[in-house]
């Protein structure tokens, strides 16, 4: 890239000084900063390309990292700016797939409210006057010759770049203090790896593994694989838990309890693996544990109790379990383990007075912490404090300086994944405004303020050693940044066992409730909460948008009269909390679960005054307390941007699922003959186009997990349209996660009573304990497309490669092919749902598809420009292409691999095969509409001392 | 007839052509009816401001959703038509009534048509004007409403004839066609009688124009009668294909609760209901402000709701059949519309609402007394007008709302723009009526005449 633009340079024949000048003017000009921005530094294409064609995507490897963890990526660059995110498959986390977190990371690059200027106090300032106030003299006056009164505030970080970076801060203030903060970081010296794959048994206590936490991507696919009963033995999955979760959903065997009564269960686990007294659930668990010891694996929460979190290791060590399907690690994160990095050790020295200059950077303390530690006020007190961040937040209020943060997309660094392995950060984007990274200002506490951070990152690496010394190192070191990840770097397996303290837990109150805390499945501890695309991605269990809701079982709301959207009142001794309650199916009783992340009220446009602040009632040291209260606010209500309010299967079948034994036992599905008066079309592929396009959607393994929608949303430039069209109905997603109540029937809104629609439908549903059911719903690219014949000016027309097209330009808005729509996945634009962008948010636009006007339908297009891209790159170099050769963009980020997507006439290729097993099935099949999309029923390995056959 | 064409004239002015009666009987037929013609009463004009306001009120809202978009209504996914296609069917319902009783009546030879005709005829020529405007307003792009026509664009694309939603363009159009040269024709002979009977230079100049040279020649008759059977002809044949064409809107699509092959009939049948009923609920308070009574009498009135009645009754059979398929067919989604959504659903108070109005409230019509009695008749009437408006928005609203997937299940509200819109196009519906009622002989002079001598001479009942 620098050579395209040296010679440039050359080109405009000026020094390079000028042409950033001239190229600073026109950006000025256009109006638009950062526009095409490329870093000046040495990036390096994932896939080598000789050179840059304008119109064709590079794209390039970079790591995202989140409580310190890193997650690779391959970034799409459009001359120069990123527009969508994948999975990097070299690495450890990703295996290719991309989490929400990850797809809507773009959209936080183009945020016109991050933070643009650096400040001091309320006066405009820069970065050379904050190198001047902390240059060492001036540090060393302020903060005592040794920096004792210098403490650094940091997010939890895996870098080994940063780590050197402390030690020489360390070097030169040898009394400084560094302290590492996120509310949902983990902090054990030891944490645990699983392998899912070698699991027959599984049990999750508590814990959201499939959707959430560092190797959340890779532990979906591994337990994806064993999922599959065409494919190889099945697992059993158990799920204890609290509040209802994605991996809950996913279990064969669900079990609520309030948190208070999980140790118990836990320790009635233990117990009945040596042969005593139990309930029947835990009776059978227990049986079906011992009957695969060594082969089973039961999961903790790290939000759990350290109580519970040990009796989880005595079952796994019972079972033999550990060093099988458990293993232990040392710790990427710095100082992991050490007391002497915690916030409360900083707290500590806040209220005694010790802090003289605070340089805090990234996080946001100054919300994401529990309230009654009253940090705001502290850090305010503070004569001397920097915030570097992304947004002009809570934080950014109460510290002296604020220095624009750098988005990962921007910047130079490195990260070690959950299981060490070293992967790098480098930037798509020279800085949009301006903004710095961690490692530039910790370069600046060392007084080296103008090294630039590529040069310093090589450097570490060149001393590190781990890449070959010499002339040899810029080839690793290029193999480094192109691939993105360092093979073989991942940290041995440890032979200790982690120790768990035991603590008293003390009830926050007399009352006979437990609260649960938890991220917020989209927008984290708060992170992410000025991000359009999360607030609007639907809650995997309850499909609320834009809030936050304390979500209590059926059963207490019926107890205490409350229905969704009633304002409640939360109370934990002293504090308390009003937000509207979420009836949830499944919630334990006696139990609410409420969600970190909302109510902020810092600059972000998008966040402010969303939700309800959890972290009020939050203790900050552990995630679930008892003794609390829940009342009904009298008369106040708050409408819930729910997108789903029904889940009953009443009028049809649109999710299935068999038992293991059902599947075994099934029969192909003979599909009746259909009685029609017109003449049997041909049968596809037909030999019109080279490839008939379709997709096989695996219900057994989908999770529900929602990165598909994030995925779409970005590639195919699905607008955000706000709480108040959500309320409408008015929601844009073109791929949508249906849920559908399984299990028995029960209060609240779900009724359920399975109707039997011909022999085909067989239900495996559990008839004892209520779950949910996921069903990724987007275009079923129908071949007898009931939209297409209801359009009067044939806006939606069938291609000759059996894509259900979609003409924005002809469309006149009657939006007679919705109301046709039995799937009902056609989005109208109800009013331009575009204007108002931001110049910055338009960057992050997808060029190669059509932003949609006010008045037109749009939906799913199975990603045609992907497939158009793909058959013109064939056509360029005189070669024919298999169908597998392209990937949707759901199909791409899907963690489980639960969409495949291909060639009909492509009979070799898994997508084919998968729809041709005895499990596959259409949704309203009996509607005649021949959808293009097909699925496959989940088969349910229910334990047959719980579930006896029918 | 020969008597008619011959007029002997009395009371004309020197030099103008007036074929006005000498018989007294005539002579009082046409005072009655020209008589709104030069006078503005204040009952007149009270209800034109309050029209013109609501009129007013819809403009406003029309041109909001314009400058925003369909956005503006409380329109969904799923529920992607809502108010704005109600109103539309429940507007091109009301506009059958004139053709129907016009075109059907004269071609049965029913002389009493003569006394509502021309005010039925006039209604239906607002109403689908309003109706008309409806599926031009919902578009999206309503800019691109033309692409619905079929013409040689440059690109060479036509519309989807496959698509009911071109044949309702071209047979709403051809309707309203229709029905204007059908009013317009059989005003002439009135439009003559105004000019020579109406003072003022400028009132008679205007008639003059509209009136087209008309003389009252019993040639002009004999053509004038053969032209008015003919488009008769034709209009009765739309009343019937222009609602079925409608009822295509929903019964080619495979959404439960418009799938069903009843609709056709069900809907022409459900046009006329209103139609008529929108006929009594004018004509009933028009015959007492400008005192018609002798005009319109009770008998007519009885007559037109007698005919409610029956229309009542058939409607009563086509919703027995269409919930009776619906049983029958054994599909759970049928039998969620019919017997659990429409009825129990979040619309279910307005089903039953609906069912009561249309079906219950009209059996009254059985019975002398209250057939004539106008407050009963006109109270009916306005019931059934809300009961045929409800009754589309179930169909519409509530089977859209509740659909195939259950995941999709959501509700409708509307929005002040809805309201405003609706209550817009009544009131714009009431502002053409008094500008009607104003410059229009309300009742058809000729026909009047013609149907008196007829029944003197003839001894017609």
């Amino acid at each position: 890239m620098s050579v395209t633009r040296e010679e440039m340079v050359q080109r405009l024949g000026g020094s390079r000084r000028s042409f950033m000048k001239l190229l600073g003017a026109s950006l000025a000009l256009a109006g638009v900063e950062g526009c095409t921005r490329m870093p000046a530094s040495n990036i390096l294409p994932y896939v080598n390309q000789p050179e840059l064609t304008p119109g064709l995507p590079q794209f390039y490897a970079t790591s995202m990292v989140l409580d310190g963890y890193a997650t690779g990526l391959l970034v799409e660059s459009h001359e120069g700016r990123p527009t969508k995110v994948e999975g990097n498959p070299d690495h450890p986390a990703s295996l290719g797939a991309a989490g929400v977190f990850e797809q809507a990371s773009v959209l936080q690059l183009y945020d016109p409210h991050r933070a643009r200027r650096v400040r001091r106090g309320n006066q405009t300032s820069s970065w050379s006057e904050l190198a001047a106030a902390l240059r060492q003299e001036a540090l060393r006056q302020q903060a005592g010759s040794t920096g004792a009164g210098l403490f650094l505030l940091l997010e939890p970080t895996s870098s080994p770049l940063e780590s050197e970076l402390i030690d020489r801060l360390l070097e030169l203030y040898p009394a400084a203090h560094v302290h590492f903060y996120a509310p949902l970081a983990t902090s054990g010296a030891l944490v645990p790896l699983y392998d899912f794959r070698e699991a027959d048994v599984a049990l999750a206590v508590d814990s959201d593994f499939l959707a959430s936490g560092p190797f959340h991507l890779r532990y979906a696919r591994e337990f994806a694989e064993r999922r599959r009963p065409e494919a190889g033995a099945m697992n059993r999955f158990y799920a204890i838990e609290s509040s209802v979760s994605v991996t809950g959903n996913a279990a064969d065997h669900r079990l609520a309890l309030a948190p208070s009564a999980i140790v118990p269960a836990l320790e009635q686990l233990l117990a009945a693996l040596q042969d005593r007294e139990s309930t029947k659930w835990i009776g059978a668990l227990a049986k079906d544990l011992r009957a695969h010891a060594r082969r089973s694996v039961v999961v903790a929460s790290p939000y759990l109790p350290e109580r519970a979190q040990a009796l989880a290791l005595q079952i796994n060590q019972a079972l033999g379990n550990v060093g099988r399907t458990v293993w232990f690690t040392r710790s990427p994160l710095v100082g992991a383990g050490d007391a002497r990095h915690s916030l409360a050790s900083l707290v500590d020295a806040l209220r005694a007075g010790e802090v003289r200059t605070l340089v805090c950077a990234g996080g946001n303390p100054g919300y994401a912490t529990a309230a009654s530690l009253g940090i705001g006020p502290l850090i305010k007190r503070v004569p001397q404090s920097v915030y570097v961040g992304l947004y002009e937040n809570e934080t950014a209020r109460d510290c002296g300086w604020m220095v624009p943060a750098a988005h990962f997309l921007e910047s130079w660094g490195d990260a070690r994944a959950y299981d060490g392995t070293l992967s790098v950060v480098q930037p798509l984007v020279e800085p949009i405004f301006g903004a710095r990274t961690v490692v530039e200002l910790l370069s600046l506490l060392i007084g080296e303020p103008d090294v630039h951070p590529y040069d310093r990152l090589r450097d570490a690496w060149r001393t590190r050693g781990a890449l070959a010394g010499g002339a040899g190192f810029d080839e690793g070191w290029k193999e480094v940044l192109r691939r993105g990840v360092l093979d073989g770097s991942a940290f041995p397996r440890e032979q200790a066992a982690p120790e768990f303290a035991s603590e008293e837990r003390p009830a926050a109150g007399s009352g006979a409730l437990d609260i649960v805390f938890r991220p917020h499945p989209r927008v984290h501890d708060g992170a992410f909460a000025n991000n359009g695309w999360l607030q609007e991605l639907p809650d995997p269990i309850t499909t609320l948008t834009w809030d936050n809701a304390a979500e209590i079982s059926p059963a207490d709301a019926q107890r205490l009269d409350i229905d969704d959207g009633d304002l409640v009142e939360l109370r934990a001794g002293q504090r308390s909390l009003r937000m509207p309650a979420l009836v949830v199916r499944g919630h334990a009783d006696a139990a609410v679960t409420v969600h970190f992340g909302y109510g902020r009220d810092g600059e972000e446009a998008v966040a402010r005054g969303v939700g309800a602040n959890v972290y009020a009632l939050w203790p900050g040291d552990r995630f679930s307390i008892s003794g609390a209260r829940l009342s009904r606010v009298p008369g106040a209500r708050r409408d819930l941007a729910l997108t789903q309010f029904h889940r009953t299967l009443e009028v049809s079948t649109p999710v299935r699922a068999l038992t293991l034994e059902q599947f075994q036992n099934l029969q192909p599905e003979r599909r009746p003959k259909t009685l029609t008066l017109y003449q049997p079309t041909a049968p596809l592929p037909d030999g019109t186009a080279p490839h008939q396009w379709a997709m096989t959607i695996d219900l057994g393994a989908c999770i529900g997990c929602g990165a598909c929608m994030v995925a779409c949303q970005a590639e195919n430039n699905v607008p955000v349209v706000g709480r108040e069209e959500v309320l409408r109905g008015r929601e844009m997603h073109w791929l949508r996660i249906d849920w559908y109540a399984i299990g028995p029937p029960e209060g609240g809104h779900y009724r359920n009573s399975v109707v039997s629609k011909g022999a085909s439908v067989v239900s495996g549903f559990s008839r004892t304990e209520p779950m949910a059911m996921a069903q990724p719903m987007l275009c079923q690219h129908c071949e007898k497309a009931p939209c297409e014949y209801a359009c009067p000016v044939e806006a939606t027309v069938h291609s000759s490669d059996g894509l259900n097209e979609m003409i924005y330009n002809r469309c006149v808005g009657t939006r007679f092919c919705s109301n046709n729509c039995p799937y009902k996945v056609r989005r109208f634009n109800w009013i331009d749902y575009n204007a108002g962008l931001s110049e910055t948010e338009q960057l992050a636009r997808n060029p190669d598809v059509t932003v949609r006007e006010r008045g037109v339908m749009e939906k799913c297009t199975f990603c045609v420009q992907r497939i158009r891209q793909t058959e013109i790159a064939a056509r360029v170099e005189h070669r024919s292409f298999a169908g597998s050769e392209v990937r949707t963009a759901c199909q791409q980020a899907c963690p489980t691999q639960a969409i495949a997507f291909g060639s009909l006439d492509d009979a070799q290729s898994p997508m084919v095969a998968a729809r041709t097993t005895k499990r596959a099935y259409a949704v309203l099949d009996d509607l005649g509409t021949e959808p293009r999309v097909r699925y496959l029923a989940r088969v349910r390995n229910a334990n047959p001392d719980l579930e006896p056959s029918a | 007839m020969s008597a008619y064409g011959a007029a002997v004239v009395v009371d004309r002015a020197p030099g103008s052509r007036d074929v006005a009666p000498v018989d007294p009987g005539d002579l009082a037929i046409v005072q009655r009816v020209l008589a709104p013609l030069e006078e503005t009463p204040r009952f007149w004009l009270v209800l034109f401001a309050i029209c013109a306001l609501g009129t007013a009120l819809g403009l406003f809202a029309v041109g909001y959703t314009l400058w925003l978009g369909i956005g503006a209504w409380g329109n969904n996914i799923p529920v992607a038509w809502a108010f704005d296609i109600v109103n539309f069917v429940w507007w091109i319902g009301i506009g059958h009534a004139g053709t129907f009783i016009s075109a059907f009546l004269l071609l049965l030879n029913q002389p009493w048509r003569a006394a509502f005709n021309r005010m039925a005829e006039a209604m239906t020529l607002f109403a689908v004007a309003i109706a008309g405007a409806f599926p031009l307003l919902h578009l999206g792009r309503p800019w691109f409403f033309y692409w619905l026509m079929p013409y040689p664009a440059t690109m060479g694309v036509w519309p989807n004839f496959k698509s009911a939603l071109p044949w309702d363009a071209a047979a709403v159009g051809t309707y309203f066609l229709v029905s204007v040269m059908f009013f317009y024709l059989g005003l002439i002979p009135d439009l003559a009688t105004s000019r020579d009977r109406l003072t003022g230079r400028t009132r008679r100049r205007v008639y003059g124009v509209f009136a087209l040279g008309w003389s009252g020649t019993s040639s002009q008759w004999r053509r004038h009668r053969a032209a008015l059977k003919i488009i008769a002809g034709i209009a009765a044949a739309l009343v019937v294909s222009v609602h079925s064409i409608v009822s295509f809107d929903f019964a080619i699509a495979q959404l439960s609760g418009w799938h069903s092959t009843i609709l056709p009939p069900y809907f022409v049948l459900g046009a006329i209901y209103s139609g008529f009923a929108m006929v009594l609920a004018l004509a009933i308070p028009v015959r007492g402000w400008y005192g018609m009574q002798t005009i319109i009498t009770i008998d007519h009135l009885e007559r037109l709701a007698k005919l409610l009645l029956t229309v009542c009754l058939l409607l009563t059979y086509c919703y027995t059949a269409e919930f009776s398929t619906a049983a029958y067919s054994n599909d759970p989604l049928e039998h969620a519309t019919y017997f659990a959504h429409w009825p129990a659903g979040p619309f279910g108070w307005l089903f039953w609402t609906m069912l009561v109005l249309n079906v219950v409230v009209p059996q009254v019509l059985w019975f002398r007394r209250y057939r004539r009695n106008l407050n009963v008749l006109a109270g009916v009437a306005i019931g059934v007008l809300v009961g045929m408006w409800l009754e589309r928005f179930i169909i519409i609203v509530s089977s859209l709302a509740q659909g195939a997937l259950p995941s999709t299940w959501h509700g409708f509200v509307p929005t002040w723009v809805d309201w405003g819109i609706l209550v817009g196009s009544l009131s714009f519906f009431g502002l053409c009526f008094l500008l009607f009622l104003r410059f229009v002989p309300a009742a058809s002079m000729g026909e009047l005449r013609r149907h008196r001598i007829e029944k003197i001479y003839d001894g017609w009942p």
